[in-house]
């Protein structure tokens, strides 16, 4: 007897298969054709970068020019921004998720006074842009006398309400209750427990946040654009704009414009890098074995 | 060496009262199993004595000093888990030594008293292992390992053996008995399964509703059953219940069947329980019930035989050995005496 319905070989499967590959296919373009274009763009030279067909490769392959200008520019400047990215950005990232992760646990284990209060206004956080923050902070941190400085960048980067909303859904499953209770049993403080026991146990989801922390201050833009005025403390992102604005105003700065291309898909290097390494902790199963479910 | 007692013991989530005055003193040395159905209350009350939750009154004692603001650790208890709870980044050993390692004791102390252990639980041979390379035996072992290492003064079980298939039920419960041999510790142990009480315990503690219902020894309660709960929830197949009146000197059941037994019953008498075996089946017209019988089933070592008796339900008997003049249909007689029969008042209490 044949299975009618939605088995896998329904036509109705089919057809939704279509229809979901086709409109995942168009994202698809929409997300890889600007950084096809930043690609393209940056093996070209600054004549041709206006003269050929911008998704596809000029004639000419200018990327190592393209590069050794990048990089001797202004004495190299944009190393200087790249370090400072990677500072900033790494700094903030493990400084977010290793609080997202004390936050979660204590959301996700602990009963407190005002939890329930603390959690909404957390989700409240989620909502509101870092971006909507930022003036109020410059001018908090301008009369602390701090802005100018690394601290001014990384300190308001610390904290990542998704990343304590991640923890806390990802900690209610991945850790049980008997194990924090057996470590209690075994004598073991609530500390102890948690660096000894628990932690380990959550290092998916710390990578997860860790990952989606570092990937949100690499790209940070407005935050140090705000925040920082010496050329030498810019990040890429900032340090970028401020290239890309000198080429487009024409002040002897037309060559500019395949060095921005150039300097943007440098930039993404380490992202892609850091999503690779960070891969080989997103693996299921570390709790196996513990507590029988 | 522990003797533990419970004064007024309390405990509330909220509003809602899960034990209610608890009063309780477990000998040194004794096997103590609280059972009861879920939501008795069981668990919550071994929590409170290992100390993983507050009592809202009333004291915990161990040996005579009060415990009950002191954490886990300081009551010097150990607690198997029902879902084992063993770390699951930590080895077999790392898992043992853990609570020895907190404590701070010299590392060749560890070592030795982590091997000594495993030998009593044959686990020398999966010391290096994680415990997802581990049976399901082999990790409540591990678990009942790390609570032995710290030599506590009594240990608590939490439903250790219900993850377990049956055959391995069976075996670890015999380890355990075992190991309460071997140990002599006070052992508080929580099931839901009357098996496991009957088999294991010294002592039983039967809870419903927060309250404990009857303390006594297996066969107290068996025999003895303080209560209708306990007459039910103690026994497999469970004991009989009847509803019946007094009506003279003789009870009057609900289909209104008269039965005499030759001797004057309570005025406040409400129902009679009889276990299986302690009803005789007989011909037709004797006795003092009739029935019809449903359904035998022949296990070899007993036959029980189900007999529906009308508007007063059914019955269970059982008969040792391999009955086979019974069948499907026959029409039975029930023979039932006084001096095995229990009775119980309206409230529910055991009369005489």
């Amino acid at each position: 007897m044949s299975i009618v319905g939605k088995t896998a070989t329904s036509g109705k499967f089919r057809r939704n298969r279509w229809l979901l590959t086709g409109v995942l296919s168009l994202y698809f373009l929409y997300t890889f054709m600007p950084l096809f274009y930043v690609i393209t763009a940056a093996t070209k030279s600054n004549p041709d970068l206006f003269s050929t067909f911008g998704l596809w490769f000029a004639p000419d392959f200018n990327l190592w020019d393209n590069l050794h200008t990048l990089f001797t520019i202004q004495d190299g400047i944009f190393l200087k921004w790249m370090g400072n990215t990677a500072y900033y950005s790494s700094i903030s990232a493990a400084g977010a998720a290793l609080f997202s992760t004390f936050a979660g646990y204590a959301f996700a284990k602990y009963s407190f006074f005002g939890k329930k209060l603390m959690f909404a206004l957390v989700l409240g956080a989620v909502m509101i842009p870092q971006t909507a923050l930022v003036i109020p902070m410059f001018l908090m941190l301008s009369k602390l006398g701090l802005t100018n400085t690394a601290f001014a960048v990384i300190a308001p980067s610390l904290v990542f309400p998704p990343g304590v909303f991640l923890m806390r859904a990802y900690i209610d499953d991945a850790i049980s209750n008997e194990l924090i209770e057996a470590g209690r049993m075994d004598g073991a403080g609530e500390v102890h427990i948690f660096s000894a026991i628990a932690f380990r146990l959550l290092m998916p989801g710390f990578t997860t946040v860790l990952i989606l922390a570092f990937v949100a201050n690499w790209n940070n833009y407005f935050l140090p654009l705000v925040m920082l005025n010496k050329p030498d403390m810019f990040p890429i992102t900032v340090g970028l704009a401020q290239m890309y604005s000198t080429a487009i105003s024409g002040t002897g700065g037309v060559l500019l414009f395949t060095v921005v291309m150039t300097g943007a898909l440098v930039s993404i290097v380490p992202v892609i890098a850091a999503f690779l390494i960070m891969q080989r902790f997103w693996q299921g199963g570390l709790g196996a074995g513990g507590v029988k479910a | 060496m522990a003797v533990i007692e419970l004064k007024n013991v309390r405990k509330a989530f909220g509003a809602v009262e899960v034990i209610g005055c608890v009063n309780l003193t477990i000998p040194d040395g004794a096997f103590v199993i609280f059972v009861g159905p879920s939501g008795s209350g069981k668990s919550t009350l071994l929590r409170l004595v290992a100390g993983l939750e507050d009592a809202s009154a009333g004291q915990i004692l161990i040996d005579g000093a009060d415990v009950t603001q002191m954490g886990p650790a300081e009551r010097q208890l150990s607690m198997v888990f029902q879902s084992y709870a063993l770390y699951p980044t930590k080895t077999v050993r790392q898992n043992m030594s853990f609570g020895l390692e907190v404590a701070r004791l010299p590392k060749d102390e560890i070592e030795a008293r982590v091997d000594r252990v495993a030998d009593i639980l044959k686990l020398g041979d999966y010391l290096d292992r994680k415990p997802r390379a581990l049976s399901g035996g082999q990790r409540q072992r591990v678990a009942i390992g790390r609570a032995i290492v710290r030599e506590p003064v009594a240990f608590l079980f939490d439903e250790p053996l219900s993850n377990l298939d049956a055959a391995l039920r069976v075996e670890m419960r015999v380890e355990i008995a075992k190991l309460h041999q071997r140990l002599g510790a006070t052992m508080i142990y929580v099931t839901h399964d009357q098996v496991e009480a009957m088999t294991l315990a010294d002592q039983i503690v039967v809870l419903d509703k927060g309250a404990i219902q009857q303390v006594g020894t297996p066969m107290e309660l068996y025999q003895r059953p303080a209560n209708l709960f306990v007459a039910q929830f103690i026994g497999s197949p469970k004991m009989n219940i009847l509803a019946v009146q007094p009506d003279g000197a003789a009870v009057a059941f609900a289909d209104g069947t008269r039965a005499d037994f030759g001797a004057q019953v309570a005025q406040n008498l409400s129902h009679i329980g009889f276990r299986p075996e302690e009803v005789q089946l007989l011909d037709e017209g004797e006795g003092q019930l009739q029935g019809t019988v449903e359904v035998v089933e022949r296990l070899g070592s007993d036959t029980f035989a189900y007999v529906a008796l009308g508007a007063l339900g059914t019955v269970t008997i059982r008969m040792p050995g391999n009955v086979l003049n019974i069948a499907p249909g026959q029409r039975v007689g029930l023979g039932l005496t006084l001096p095995q029969l229990h009775l119980f008042a309206s409230d529910g209490t055991r009369l005489s």
